[in-house]
């Protein structure tokens, strides 16, 4: 059922959309109809939870990261639920008559929709992280709301700087929600929830707090974050109503009172809270008297409003808690109307400057006398649910001592920012709906449709109900609420529409007073006003976006990616060589205290050849022939070292990969220019050489390093099994085809996909042939004594193939290196006797190889499954047949087949391909 | 013995660095092709250094270690997969582009 | 007997291949360099030989035989190369 809860609203999402060419009445009863069987549901639950009981359900998602997916609902979930489904019924009713015909219903239902769904998420989720998640959905959401009217300049830049800084919020609660879950080890509401102490005591608790509040302030508009949502009023009225003032700008003030119990208490808390609630506050009460749009007007108001509602989670009381909540509802109530009701100005004159509108009470009656019971509710008005919020927060803002010696400055404050509020209350009322008939408007003004209004009609009631019988109303919602935001039990309070004369109402009344002095004095502080510089926000956020944080990564990225692998590369070595040499420079001692072996001539002998060869290759590299046979000395050399230090497999690899390649750029070689003038400057060729230099001696003093140190190795255990569970005495063969058979397996099927890459790569290629300058080609294609020589090889050359491969799981050998040599067999054919006299021995698609190559091997892998055993089990046994006599049989030779295919494959895909290609030698180059 | 084992390493794998940083795709493809060759000698060094000890079970012998080997066997025949791939990826270049720097740039404006 | 000449034919083998490299950094020419890359072939089949005999292991004898092979290849390719530029045609 509480899944369903948090699921209707996005499965309705899909419903506008679906619904849009049925027309609007249609689309507007479908999209109402999930979020109003939700709320059905929700009231189905609330026996359950006005006793106290938690509601939750829970599956693991990816439970090693800790995100599951899990939703709770509880007394503060309870709360913002109802305003969520309730206020957005009432949008979506109002929405149906306030969107023109022009403007797409499905889409603006479907995104209505989409967010009221990320909201459910973000109240009822049980999981940090999954709360996150939801949270990003809203800003997205939000976004695209704003930008509805995407034709429209100011919408795109309001809904681009609210995604801006809601999302840049968003990250850092994504951060702190990691921090805490470092701190708690969990991501579960109720263990972070249980885990204050072990929160507000450890060293990163400062770092979580002001993360999360980070996310808090932006997406609740606190100063100085506040700016994004006066230019989000750029979306069309039923978004502002919803999102910015009843519901997504409240998802701050839901996170502070859902980790109220985690992460409060604390003087950090307090002093950041109070202190950003207090600015705000009063910043927005005063800048929202100057607005001459209604709908600035109301949102300065909103983050008067907002403003309070954190300044009250910042007062050390658990009474001020209550107060939050139920402000928080209040004012979900009054503003929504009061947008309604702007809505409906705009809607039906055309125009929503207050300068240009007067005296609408003529025209719309029954709108004016709305607007003025919700105003009067906003500022505060005995009998209206305003009042009794506000006379709490004054209560509680005397009663609190969060700053010490300057704690009076909370009530002062507060009074001086309700002043404001009074007056520009009066505002909103007296200079639309009063006074002369208005000027030329765009429209003539006229009452809207009864449905239209009703939704502000049933907004007004609760706001009076409320004022007037607040305990039987909102009392166990509100207790049940506030009893799960604090999980303690809450001190004795009364909701009483009268509490008697006292500190708080003599303060409001002299607000009152105050309010209308300001309100007469309007005009002059408008002049004041006017005289001060304009600063427009849009403008100073997209200059610094533009200025700063654009053309910075602008140069940054220029800088890096300037368009020079060389450079790319250069840094990369230069990092690579900083972070190894850091690791280095650690060690106690170069040496690791395993005494040396001694050296022999011919290893010196040796070495010094391969010295020799690989600077040669590198100073001669621009001689490319030249450097070519120096690398494959280079190659041989490796090989010697292999046989040197016991690695027979490796050489014999080595060998034939050594002429694979060497062939390889050979073929190659042809087709680029067989020298390459000098591109390098001096400089960068010494630059470049110490570079290399150093990245060679950090991988030379760790290869010492290493050599020095004792070695401890898991091969033991190969060693062990090597014969009983594998079948084979060549331990390395073992290890491939066997022990570590998978791997060997995603191996074949990596030089596979790099034989059919090659293959679509070489596919229609244009190449114009570099001219080989001076040099003078031999006329005979194919020397006899080459092709005769090379007859009897190729039998010989599969007969060794074939012996290195039966024996390769005993001695050195196995299918990579028969496979090798088959294919350097049947290349040398190639090379000897030409492409067509091979071709018309040997089929020349070798797709097939590969492909079966791979099959094998993962066949047999498999084949395992058959037997009840995990993959790449194998069986061995010993077969003894008359001419050979004894041959050892295990299924991983099977194996080894498949690895021998698709190396065969792999190399002639690659080599005779890259034969075939022909430049074109006629053609003009584009060579110099 | 292992000095002069890693001053090979380090002359080869600093001849491979010093290629691979060439402007021309050719080099550079020898400069991976060499420094592969040093990463492989590097690798097998993690068995240490131990002559005539091959892996390869048999009465009373002794054994090096067959691990570092096995990787390093796939890894040559990888390494080859790659070289080549790289080295058919640079042709490509060429005769989209009409030269061989690894820029992609024309011949006029080489100099940076 | 067999204790000092097959050290000794392995000092001289290696020796031979020093100087072999040295041939091929002087050169001059691309045909110097390709004989010397041969020689170096065979000395390397000497030189595993060798050290197979002074080991008394016959682990190595197939990279020998595998050198032999491989090594004629590989001059085959490069011998083409100088030829005809194109090595499969």
């Amino acid at each position: 059922m509480l899944l369903s809860l948090i699921l209707l609203p996005f499965i309705g999402s899909l419903l506008p959309l679906l619904a849009a060419h049925k027309g609007r009445t249609v689309c507007s009863w479908l999209t109402a109809a999930p979020p109003a069987c939700a709320l059905l549901l929700l009231l189905s639950t609330a026996p359950a939870v006005f006793q106290g009981e938690l509601l939750t359900i829970r599956w693991d998602w990816i439970p090693a990261l800790g995100l599951n997916i899990g939703f709770r609902l509880d007394g503060l979930a309870f709360l913002f639920a109802l305003l969520i489904l309730a206020i957005g019924l009432l949008v979506i009713l109002y929405g149906h008559y306030y969107l023109s015909a022009k403007d797409s219903h499905g889409r603006f239902f479907s995104l209505l929709l989409l967010f009221m769904g990320a909201m459910m998420g973000v109240v009822t989720a049980d999981n940090l992280l999954l709360m996150v998640v939801f949270w990003e959905l809203t800003s997205l959401s939000s976004f695209l709301l704003i930008g509805f009217w995407g034709h429209r300049r100011d919408a795109r830049r309001g809904a681009r700087m609210a995604l801006t800084v809601t999302g840049g919020g968003g990250l850092a609660l994504l951060a702190g929600v990691m921090v805490i879950g470092h701190i708690v080890g969990s991501f579960e509401l109720s263990d972070v929830l249980a885990a204050g102490d072990i929160l507000r005591e450890h060293h990163l608790y400062p770092v979580a707090l002001v993360l999360v509040l980070l996310g808090v302030f932006t997406k609740s508009a606190q100063f100085p974050f506040h700016f994004w949502l006066p230019h989000a009023m750029s979306a069309p009225t039923p978004v502002s109503a919803y999102l910015h003032s009843a519901t997504m700008v409240k998802a701050g003030v839901f996170l502070l009172a859902r980790l109220y119990p985690a992460l409060s208490g604390t003087e950090l808390w307090f002093i950041m809270l109070s202190l950003v609630g207090l600015s705000t506050m009063t910043l927005g009460a005063v800048v929202a008297l100057f607005k001459h749009d209604l709908k600035g007007l109301l949102a300065y108001s909103t983050i008067s409003h907002l403003g309070l509602i954190v300044l009250l989670f910042g007062l050390d009381t658990q009474l001020a808690v209550v107060a939050a909540l139920f402000h928080t509802v209040n004012h979900a109530t009054f503003k929504a109307s009061l947008f309604m009701s702007a809505g409906i100005v705009d809607h039906e004159t055309g125009s929503r400057d207050i300068r240009l509108l007067s005296g609408l009470r003529h025209y719309m009656p029954i709108t004016a006398a709305l607007g003025l019971i919700a105003a009067a509710a906003m500022a505060g008005v005995p009998l209206m649910n305003g009042f009794l919020s506000t006379e709490m927060f004054l209560g509680e803002a005397i009663e609190q001592r969060v700053l010490g010696g300057w704690s009076w400055l909370i009530p002062a404050v507060a009074v001086f920012a309700k002043v404001f509020s009074v007056a520009y209350a009066l505002r909103f009322i007296h200079s639309v709906f009063f006074g002369p008939k208005p000027g030329p408007l765009p429209k003539q003004p006229h009452e809207p449709p009864f449905f239209m209004r009703a939704p502000i009609v049933i907004l007004v009631v609760l706001c009076l109900a409320v004022g007037m019988l607040p305990a039987l109303i909102v009392g166990p919602l509100l207790s049940v609420a506030a009893a799960s935001t604090t999980q303690t039990i809450l001190p004795q309070y009364t909701l009483e529409i009268w509490h008697g004369f006292n500190l708080p109402l003599a303060l409001s009344v002299l607000a009152m007073v105050l309010g209308v002095f300001l309100y007469s004095q309007r005009h002059r502080l408008f002049n004041l006003w006017n005289r001060l510089p304009p600063l427009s926000a849009p403008d100073v956020f997209e200059f610094i976006l533009h200025s700063i944080l654009v053309q910075g990564s602008r140069r940054i990225t220029k800088l890096l990616e300037s368009g020079h692998p060389q450079n790319y590369l250069l840094i990369l070595f230069l990092f690579t060589i900083a972070l190894a040499g850091a690791a280095l420079l650690q060690l106690p001692s170069l040496h690791g205290g395993v005494s040396m072996t001694a050296i022999d001539f011919p290893s010196l002998a040796i070495a010094m050849t391969m010295i020799v060869a690989a600077l040669g290759t590198a100073i001669l590299h621009r001689n490319r022939l030249t450097a070519l046979l120096f690398l494959s000395v280079v190659g041989l050399g490796v090989a010697l070292v292999f046989a040197r230090f016991s690695a027979p497999d490796l050489v014999l690899t080595q060998l034939s990969v050594e002429v694979v390649s060497i062939i390889l750029l050979m073929l190659i070689l042809f087709l680029l220019p067989r020298q390459n003038q000098r591109d390098s400057s001096v400089q960068r060729l010494w630059r470049d050489a110490v570079v290399a230099g150093v990245g060679g001696l950090s991988l030379g003093i760790l290869t010492f390093a290493i050599l020095t140190r004792p070695l401890d190795s898991i091969s033991k255990f190969f060693l062990a099994e090597s014969v009983s569970g594998g079948g084979g005495t060549n331990v390395v063969n073992v290890v491939l085809v066997d022990f570590r058979g998978f791997d060997t397996f995603g191996e074949i099927t990596v030089l596979a996909i790099a034989a059919i890459g090659i293959f679509g790569l070489l596919d229609g290629m244009r190449l114009f042939n570099p001219r080989h300058l001076g040099h003078h080609y031999a006329k005979d294609r194919h020397p006899m004594l080459l092709s005769v020589l090379n007859m009897p090889l190729l039998p010989l050359a599969l007969m060794v193939s074939l012996y290195i491969f039966m024996r390769g799981h005993n001695l050195p050998g196995g299918g990579f290196i028969a496979g090798l040599i088959t294919a350097i067999a049947l290349i040398l054919q190639y090379l000897t006797n030409g492409l067509n006299w091979t071709n018309e021995r040997l089929n020349d698609n070798f797709h097939p190889l590969v492909a079966s190559g791979v099959m094998i091997a993962g066949l047999t892998a498999m084949g395992s499954w058959f037997f009840g055993m995990p993959l790449l089990t194998t069986a061995h046994t010993h077969v003894h047949l008359p001419v050979l006599g004894e041959i050892p049989l295990a299924t991983a030779m099977v194996f080894d087949l498949g690895v021998y295919l698709t190396v065969v494959g792999a190399t002639l895909v690659i080599l005779e391909n890259l034969g075939k290609l022909k430049p074109f030698t006629s053609q003009p180059t584009t060579e110099p | 013995m292992e000095l002069l084992y890693a001053t090979v390493v380090a002359i080869l794998a600093g001849s491979g660095l010093y290629l691979i940083l060439r402007a021309r795709s050719f080099p550079v493809v020898m400069g991976l092709l060499m420094f592969s060759y040093a990463v492989n000698l590097f690798l097998v060094a993690m068995g240490r250094l131990h002559t005539g000890k091959p892996a390869i079970i048999a009465e009373g012998a002794q054994y090096t270690d067959p691990l570092p080997q096995a990787l390093v066997l796939t890894a040559i025949v990888i390494g080859f997969a790659m070289i080549s791939f790289i080295t058919v990826l640079a042709l490509r270049a060429r005769s989209e582009l009409g030269n061989d720097h690894v820029d992609a740039r024309s011949d006029e404006d080489q100099q940076p | 007997m067999l204790e000092i000449v097959v050290p000794l034919s392995l000092v001289i083998y290696a020796l031979s291949a020093l100087l072999t490299i040295l041939r091929m950094a002087l050169g001059p020419d691309i045909p110097d360099r390709i004989l010397t890359l041969d020689a170096l072939y065979v000395n390397a089949i000497a030189l595993i030989i060798l050290f197979g005999v002074y080991l008394g292991s016959t682990a190595f004898f197939e990279a020998a035989l595998l050198i032999a092979m491989m090594g004629f290849v590989g001059t085959t390719a490069v011998c083409k190369y100088l030829l005809r530029g194109n090595i499969i045609e």
